[in-house]
Formats: structure tokens, C-alpha cells, sequence
């Protein structure tokens, strides 16, 4: 007899209480057929379980308190709104089901059966994301019946799911894969041959291997529902049943790269990021887009020095939980075309690579031989409050005031905060009924507010009513007019629409950032804001006049106050000092001009500069931006910078101090507190801060409309900044999907 | 190269003959005093100039066998262990490569004499003759495996993989900084791997 059986044996006497913790599990055959398991589960008495938090934090949200009913999950009671399915009742009981074909955002579909779930006094398991949840219900999650139920479903599911996990992307974070661990067999009975159905071209960024579906049809709502584009269908029944576009077409949404998210298995995944990497090899940073002005979440996945892919995060005030095509593929714009060293422009017309020392040097020079009021800044599209920050303090501090963003036009309104800011915010939209579009064009401007207004078009009916140059809408949208006239008849009350707005609960008056670009914009502003006070759109429970930013940049610019002193400033610069702009007009420059480049990106900008400074991408610094709503995000590094780059604020510091007029701050720390003197809201991260006062406070302007039609800000959705013109993978979605 | 064999051929074949002249000479000489002695002097003339000849041909042939031994009393001792070994094989190098059975130490029974004569060390054997050399296997480099040889596959030297397998190399340390070995992702390797994940932008181009 050994030591250890002889120690084992002296101890058990001892040890009783343990054996419930030993024991092992068994299977006996009463177990095996569910009614007598079910009849024994009866007979015992009901357990007194702790309470258990809610899956993914699903929170309960009570519109009545006299609507909620009390259902049992597993004998634990829980209280749940009238309306609500077995399904949500269960994750609000902290029971999580597995299921392919339901998903929260979509409607439910009951097709896949993965979810279902014993009801006491049911005949027959029921699927639990459509079954409606009754007062009283008694609902079993993980009795033998339910899960005997969901292992015959997922044993169908297998029969024609081919076994090429191994070569497939989406293993390791696959629906199917996962829930087959725990309801698959260990072995097949299924002996015939699989179906196998042919791959779709979806275009260049979905990526589609049909013998992988399993016929959920979530690709299929989403695009119906939230893209709304009615590009995907079934086609087929039972066996024969397949995804496609009954046609060969490519899928024109700018929203397509989300199926690839909702996909549960590898049918559609993306085609840029087709065998580049194994998602478990992969670093999530948690940051922040700027391809718009939206600002949406995204999760950077990098891998090294490389981003890898981008996926969208959480965020049910700005995003949702998806993002538009220019945000997840971007990213290979990140790798090419990059600016690594500094770079001064030689007599022969040639750029010449030289340290940092030698080109901030010349640089300093330089500014200190021109007039205080011939340096002019420019700051891009792209750039990050901080940067903006230390390039307006180092202009005024070299005696210039003469500094903006581009895109906000020569004289931009940035007195009132409430001109420039969603004042709605993009949530606010879903309680809109009626909208009033004025030269903007959502769908390519600001992809996820456009999707928002599709959602609220789908859910409340709501009227929208676009003034503009003619467009699609992936919704019931009425075109007005073209210019600036149809909107002065809105406001004087001639137009039909105007009824609309004033019988409208909560009227929606959206005006393009274009507008800021037009000579009458403080004409059009006026013209509007006569429409919102006449149609009751600004009210203390409710501000409905919005405007619609296109750049990351655009906001915080404007709450820091990058105003250039004379609008036509550009015409007498001799020292232009360009953070990023690329699109900004410099025909009027004159031609002895010297032209500092500072960015990430060999793109429009750097043709005509003296001295190039490398600088660091969105996702390689950290950074703070607002959104068009007016809230505060930051992005965080996910990558390293490339070369010899440095973060935009460091350049112009290090620079400042060159040139003999040393910027007080070394620290991020040091140069948000300096934000805070400024615009404080920039420093209230994740919040979104309102606007404090109204139009009303406005001058009366004396401009004249402009007849002139609005003109679409955006030409081309896909490459619309230095990131994106230098992406191949957004070039090809220009050349294939913009094809007329 | 068959041209070649051929006149080695045609040359062993007269020497042959020559030989058995030779000794048909030496058997039938007695009858041959008897005939023409004229004929006789003239025939013994010619068979010693022909011996001088051949002395001194052997004596080249071991001067320039032996010269190399002058400095290197370790290929010396190859040369005199050679003797009455057994040459079993020729690489594609020129190393040959003698077995001696009898009348050797189990263990020195099998050896190589480099081709190059100079500078020689082990790593100029190659892989399909080391393990010969090494006692690992009792095939030589160029022998047919019996296994194999069952399917006409001519063995160690067929094995090697055409598509992976690199021709054998000898180590060239210690011959010159060219030849000094650096890993793949080292500064110094000329064909050194490019880990930078970006396309920086080129000015010359924008010109």
C-alpha cells in the first residue's frame, strides 16, 4: 500500500465536508432522458442562489414602473419591462445564451435555434430571442432538454460547416467555433457529402467564403436595416438556400465592413486582412478615428510596428457599435507615402534629408526674417488639439495672429459654441421626426450620422427634407432644392416643407460644413436660424439646429479659436507653416513664400514646402479631438512612430525654443492644462459638453444670399485626407465602387 | 572527358603490350642470341633507353606526388597509409576517400585525401560522404542504397532534396571578412531583411 493512499485514508475521516467538492461527475441514465431529469429537477427544492450580474453589463431601463413583470431564469427572479424577449431576460439574469441569428441591434429572426430554452409548461423548448417574456414565466437555461436541443441544432449547423477552422480568419473569434466547444459532439455521425455554394464578390473589402455560412441572415438585415442599402438576400430553400446578390453586384454601402463584424463564422470577412495575422497575435489599442468628424471608437489592432486592422468599439452616443468603410480600412494608408526624416529643399529644386538641429535652424531663421503679420498657420484636417494648441501660442508669441484650420473658411464663426456643434447630438437624433438637411450630404460626410438618421427614419417615420446638389439617400428623403432661394421660401413660410417643421415634435435643422466655405455664410446661418425660430426648433427641451463637421480637427480648432486676424492673409504670407493642411487653396500665395511642412503624409501639401518635419499619425500619438457633437475623445498610441517622426506639439516647442520665443510647456500634462485656460471642455474627455448659450445672442447680419447652388463638400467618399489618399485599399474602393 | 578515357585506354593497352614484349624478350632470349645479334643489340638499346625513360617518368610522377608532402608530414602520412588502401570513391570535389580493412586499427580503417592540398579541413567533406567517412553508415556518397536500389534510385546523393537541399559549402572562416558568416537579420549580411513596416515617401518622385 502506498504513502499517498495510506495519508488519503487517515485524512478522510477528517475531511468530510470536501467530499461534495471531489465528487465526480457522473452521467446516469435517469439524467440521460430529460422528462424524468425534468420531473427531478422539480421535486428538489428551489436553491437560494446569489444574485448574478447582468451579461455585458445589460442594463434595465423602466419606461413605467408599473410595466415590469417578474419572470425566473434558472429560479432566479428577475424584473423586466413588459416587451421585453426570454432572451434579454435571461442576460438581464445573468444567464448568457448562445445564439447565431439574434443580435441586438437587428430585428430578431428566429432562424437559427441555437437559443433555445426550456419553459415550464411548454411542450416544446422554445427559441428565446423571439418568445416574448411572460409574467410568471419559468425559464430553464441549463436543463437537459435545453442544452440536448441546442447540441441537435449545432450538430445540423456542423453537417455542412466545412472543418477549415484552421485556414479560416475568423478562427479564434468565431460564434460557431466557440459554441461548439460547448454543445458540439466529439464525434459526426454525418457521413454524406457537404454542400458547397459559391463565393460572392462583394467588392473589395468583404471577402466571402459562402460555404462557410450558416444562413443567419444578420448580414442580411444589417444591410436592409442599418446600411440601408437592399443589396443582400436569400436566394433558395432548405438545402439550397444561399446569401447573395441575386445579381452579380458589388455591395455600395459605406458601411459594408461591418457584416464582417457581424458574421458569427468566417462567410464574410475582410479582404484587406485576409491571412495577414491571427487575431490572438494581435495588440488592441483603444483610440479614437478621425477620417471624420464624427469621432468614432475604434479598437486598433497592431501587430509590431503595424496596424494590423481596425474594429469599432462601443459607444451607443456616437457609434454604436459600427463604422464606416473609410474608418476600419484606412489603416494601410498608415504604411505608405510616410514622411520619416526632415527635409530641407536644396537650390536645385530637391529635397534633401537633414537633422532635426539643421532644419528647425533654418526654419527659426527664417520666420525671424519675415514681418510679424506675413507668417501664416495653417493647421490640417487631422490635427490633434494639443498640436493646435502650441502652433496658435507659437504664431502669437512670433507677433502673427494669422493661424486657422482648413476647412473652416477665412472667417470662421467661432464666438458662439452652438454655431458650429451638433447642438442635438448624434443620439439626440433618434427623437427627431422631421429633418431639414442644408448642403450637406451625410452619407459621405459623416457615414455613422447618416446612420442614425436611417435608423430614426426606420423607427419613427420621420419626414427629411435636403437642400443640396442632387444625391443618393439610402432613405425616403424629399429634395427641396439646390440653393440657398428654397431655403429663404422655407423660412418665409411659401415652401410646403415649412409646415413640416412647424408641426414637427422635434424638428431636425442640419447645415453642412460646406457652408462654411460660401462668402454668405453668416446670410445662410441667418436665413436658417429665422427657419428654427419660426418652426419652434430651438426650445429649452430641445435644440434642433445643428451643423455638420467634416474633420476631426474642425471643432476643437474652433473652441481653441484658430481665427486668422485678415481673411485674405494668405496673400501677403512670406512664411507659411502648414501642420498637416493639405487641402488648404495656396494659388494666392505669392511665389517667394516660405513654406514649412509639417506632417505625416507626402501628400498635396509637400509640393510646394521649403523644409518638411515628419510628424506622427493619429494612431501612433496621443492626442485629444472633438467630434461634430462636441465631445472630447483621445486617442491613445497603438504603433510607434515611423523614422525619425516626432508628436506635432513636440516639433513646435522644440521649434519655439530655436527660434528664442520658448512655449511654457513641456509636458502633455503641461499643454492641456494650457487647453483648460482655453476651452476647458477639451479636457472634459468622453463627455459631451453643450453648448452654453444660443443664436439668439447673434448680430444681425447684413449679407446678401448668394443664389448659387450648395456644392458637396465631399467628391469622393473614400480619400478624403492625407491618410486615405496615400490607402491602395481606399483607391480601389473609389475605382470599383464609385464607378458610375 | 570520353576522349580522354579512351587514350588512358589506348596507353594502358600499348604499355601492356610493351610489357609482354618485355618479358616474351627476356623468356625468348636465348634463341634470339642465336639469330640476328645485330638485331639483339639494337633491341636491348632500345628496352633500356626505354627503362631510363620510364625511371624517369615515375621518378616525376613521385616528385610531384611527394612534393607536396615536403611541408606537410600529415599528407605525407596520407600518401604512405594509400598504400595498399582500397580507393573507394571519388566526390565531385576530388576528395578520395580509402578504406583499409586488414592491418589497421578498427576506428582508422577509413580516411580521405583532400583534393585541395593546401588549405584542407574536415568541412570540405561533403554531406552525402560524411557519413561514410564518420562510420554513421557503410553506404558511400555515390553507392546505390540496397533499399533503394531495389527502385533504381541511385541513393545518399539522389536523396538530397532537389528543391531545398543547397549545395555543400565549406566553412571559408578565418579566409577573409567577405566570407565571415552573419545571421539573416544582422547589419553586416548583405542581404539583410528590410523590418520596417512603412514606404516612406520619396521626394525624387514628386519632382
Amino acid at each position: 500500500m502506498g504513502l499517498g493512499l495510506l495519508a488519503s485514508r487517515a485524512i478522510r475521516p477528517f475531511n468530510s465536508g470536501s467530499r461534495f467538492l471531489l465528487r465526480t461527475i457522473v452521467s446516469k441514465p435517469e439524467l440521460q432522458s430529460p422528462e424524468s431529469s425534468a420531473a427531478a429537477a422539480d421535486a428538489s427544492p428551489e436553491p437560494d442562489l446569489p444574485p448574478r450580474t447582468p451579461v455585458g453589463g445589460a442594463r434595465v431601463h423602466f419606461t413605467n414602473p408599473e410595466d415590469a413583470i417578474e419572470v425566473f431564469v434558472d429560479g432566479y427572479p428577475v424584473k423586466i419591462p413588459k416587451g421585453m424577449t426570454v432572451l434579454q431576460a435571461c442576460e438581464v439574469a445573468g444567464v448568457d445564451i448562445p445564439r447565431f441569428c439574434y443580435h441586438s441591434r437587428l430585428s430578431i429572426a428566429g432562424n437559427c435555434r441555437m437559443c433555445l430554452v426550456e419553459v415550464e409548461k411548454s411542450p416544446k423548448p422554445v427559441a428565446s430571442c423571439a418568445m416574448p417574456a411572460l409574467p410568471g414565466m419559468k425559464i430553464k437555461t441549463d436543463t437537459p432538454v435545453a442544452k440536448k436541443a441546442r447540441e441537435g441544432v449545432m450538430e445540423f449547423l456542423l453537417m455542412n460547416h466545412p472543418l477549415d477552422c484552421p485556414i479560416c480568419d475568423q478562427g479564434g473569434e468565431c460564434d460557431l467555433q466557440d459554441q461548439s466547444m460547448a454543445f458540439g459532439s466529439d464525434r459526426g455521425r454525418f457521413t454524406e457529402m457537404k454542400r458547397s455554394v459559391v463565393d460572392k464578390n462583394l467588392g473589395p473589402l468583404v471577402k466571402t467564403v459562402m460555404t462557410r455560412c450558416i444562413q443567419c441572415t444578420r448580414c442580411v438585415r444589417f444591410a436592409s436595416e442599418v446600411a440601408g442599402v437592399q443589396d443582400l438576400g436569400i436566394l433558395g430553400r432548405g438545402s439550397g438556400e444561399e446569401i447573395g446578390t441575386y445579381v452579380e453586384k458589388l455591395m455600395t454601402s459605406e458601411l459594408s465592413g461591418n457584416v464582417i463584424d457581424i458574421c458569427p463564422v468566417g462567410a464574410l470577412t475582410s479582404k484587406p486582412f485576409a491571412f495577414k495575422a491571427r487575431n490572438w497575435e494581435l495588440k488592441g489599442t483603444e483610440t479614437i478615428d478621425v477620417t471624420d468628424a464624427v469621432g468614432s471608437n475604434i479598437r486598433i489592432d497592431s501587430r509590431g510596428p503595424e496596424v494590423m486592422r481596425i474594429l469599432p468599439r462601443l459607444n451607443e452616443d456616437i457609434n454604436e457599435e459600427w463604422i464606416s468603410d473609410k474608418t476600419r480600412f484606412c489603416y494601410d494608408g498608415l504604411k505608405r507615402q510616410r514622411l520619416n526624416d526632415p527635409m530641407i529643399r536644396g537650390a536645385d529644386g530637391r529635397f534633401k534629408v537633414v537633422s532635426w538641429r539643421d532644419a528647425l535652424a533654418i526654419v527659426a531663421e527664417v520666420a525671424h526674417q519675415v514681418k510679424p503679420e506675413e507668417i501664416v498657420g495653417i493647421a490640417g484636417k487631422l490635427s490633434d488639439a494639443e498640436s493646435m494648441m502650441a502652433l496658435k501660442d507659437f504664431l502669437n508669441r512670433m507677433g502673427s495672429n494669422n493661424v486657422w484650420c482648413e476647412g473652416t473658411g477665412t472667417q470662421p464663426n467661432a464666438d458662439l459654441r452652438s454655431g458650429y456643434i451638433m447642438n442635438t447630438s448624434i443620439s439626440g437624433l433618434e427623437k427627431a421626426d422631421v429633418f431639414l438637411l442644408v448642403g450637406t450630404q451625410p452619407r459621405v460626410e459623416a457615414a455613422m450620422v447618416n446612420a442614425r438618421i436611417n435608423k430614426t427614419v426606420r423607427a419613427n417615420n420621420a419626414k427629411v427634407g435636403y437642400i443640396g446638389l442632387e444625391t443618393d439617400f439610402n432613405y425616403d428623403c424629399q429634395h427641396l432644392g439646390t440653393g440657398p432661394n428654397t431655403l429663404k421660401e422655407i423660412a418665409e413660410g411659401r415652401h410646403p416643407f415649412f409646415s413640416a417643421i412647424s408641426n414637427a415634435k422635434n424638428p431636425v435643422i442640419i447645415v453642412g460644413a460646406g457652408v462654411f466655405e460660401r462668402e454668405d455664410k453668416d446670410a445662410i446661418f441667418s436665413v436658417v436660424e429665422t427657419i428654427a425660430k419660426k418652426g419652434n426648433v430651438v426650445r429649452p427641451d430641445w435644440n434642433g439646429l445643428n451643423v455638420l463637421l467634416h474633420n476631426a480637427a474642425q471643432a476643437a480648432a474652433l473652441d481653441l479659436g484658430l481665427v486668422p486676424e485678415s481673411s485674405n492673409s494668405i496673400e501677403s504670407a512670406k512664411f507659411v507653416y502648414l501642420m498637416g493642411a493639405d487641402d488648404v487653396n495656396l494659388d494666392k500665395l505669392p511665389d517667394d513664400a516660405f513654406i514649412v511642412y509639417q506632417g505625416h503624409h507626402g501628400d498635396r501639401g509637400v509640393y510646394r514646402a521649403n523644409v518638411i518635419l515628419p510628424a506622427s499619425a493619429f494612431s501612433e500619438k496621443e492626442g485629444t479631438y472633438e467630434n461634430t457633437e462636441g465631445c472630447a475623445q483621445q486617442t491613445l498610441p497603438a504603433v510607434p512612430t515611423v523614422g525619425d517622426a516626432r508628436d506635432d506639439w513636440k516639433t513646435i516647442r522644440a521649434l519655439s525654443e530655436v527660434a528664442g520665443v520658448r512655449l511654457p510647456y513641456d509636458t502633455l500634462g503641461g499643454i492641456r492644462s494650457r487647453m483648460r485656460t482655453v476651452a476647458p471642455n477639451l479636457l472634459q474627455v468622453d463627455e459631451r459638453e453643450p453648448a452654453t448659450f444660443g443664436h439668439s445672442l447673434k448680430p444681425e447680419v447684413a449679407q446678401k444670399l448668394n443664389p448659387a447652388p450648395f456644392k458637396s463638400a465631399v467628391e469622393n467618399f473614400y480619400m478624403t485626407d492625407a491618410i486615405t489618399r496615400a490607402s491602395k485599399i481606399m483607391a480601389q474602393c473609389s475605382a470599383s465602387l464609385l464607378k458610375k | 572527358m570520353k576522349k580522354k578515357k579512351k587514350n588512358y585506354k589506348e596507353e594502358k593497352q600499348r604499355r601492356e603490350r610493351e610489357r609482354e614484349r618485355e618479358r616474351d624478350g627476356v623468356d625468348s632470349g636465348e634463341e634470339r642470341i642465336e639469330g640476328d645479334q645485330r638485331e639483339r643489340s639494337g633491341y636491348l638499346l632500345a628496352r633500356a633507353q626505354r627503362r631510363r625513360l620510364l625511371l624517369t617518368h615515375c621518378n616525376y610522377v613521385f616528385i610531384m606526388f611527394f612534393r607536396r608532402c615536403l611541408p606537410d608530414g600529415n599528407l605525407l602520412q596520407t600518401k604512405l597509409h594509400n598504400i595498399g588502401a582500397k580507393l573507394v570513391g571519388v566526390d565531385k570535389f576530388g576528395n578520395k576517400y580509402y578504406e583499409k580493412l586488414g592491418n589497421t586499427q578498427y576506428g582508422r580503417h577509413r580516411w580521405v585525401e583532400y583534393a585541395e592540398k593546401s588549405r584542407y579541413n574536415a568541412s570540405q567533406v561533403p554531406a552525402e560522404w560524411h557519413g561514410w567517412l564518420h562510420f554513421i553508415t557503410d553506404h558511400t556518397g555515390d553507392e546505390a542504397s540496397p533499399i533503394l536500389k531495389y527502385y533504381l534510385i541511385s541513393c545518399l546523393l539522389m536523396l538530397k532534396p532537389k528543391r531545398y537541399g543547397i549545395e555543400h559549402k565549406e566553412n571559408l572562416s578565418g579566409e577573409g571578412d567577405e566570407y565571415i558568416y552573419h545571421s539573416k537579420g544582422h547589419t553586416l549580411n548583405p542581404g539583410q531583411r528590410d523590418w520596417s513596416r512603412y514606404q516612406p515617401w520619396q521626394p525624387t518622385k514628386a519632382e
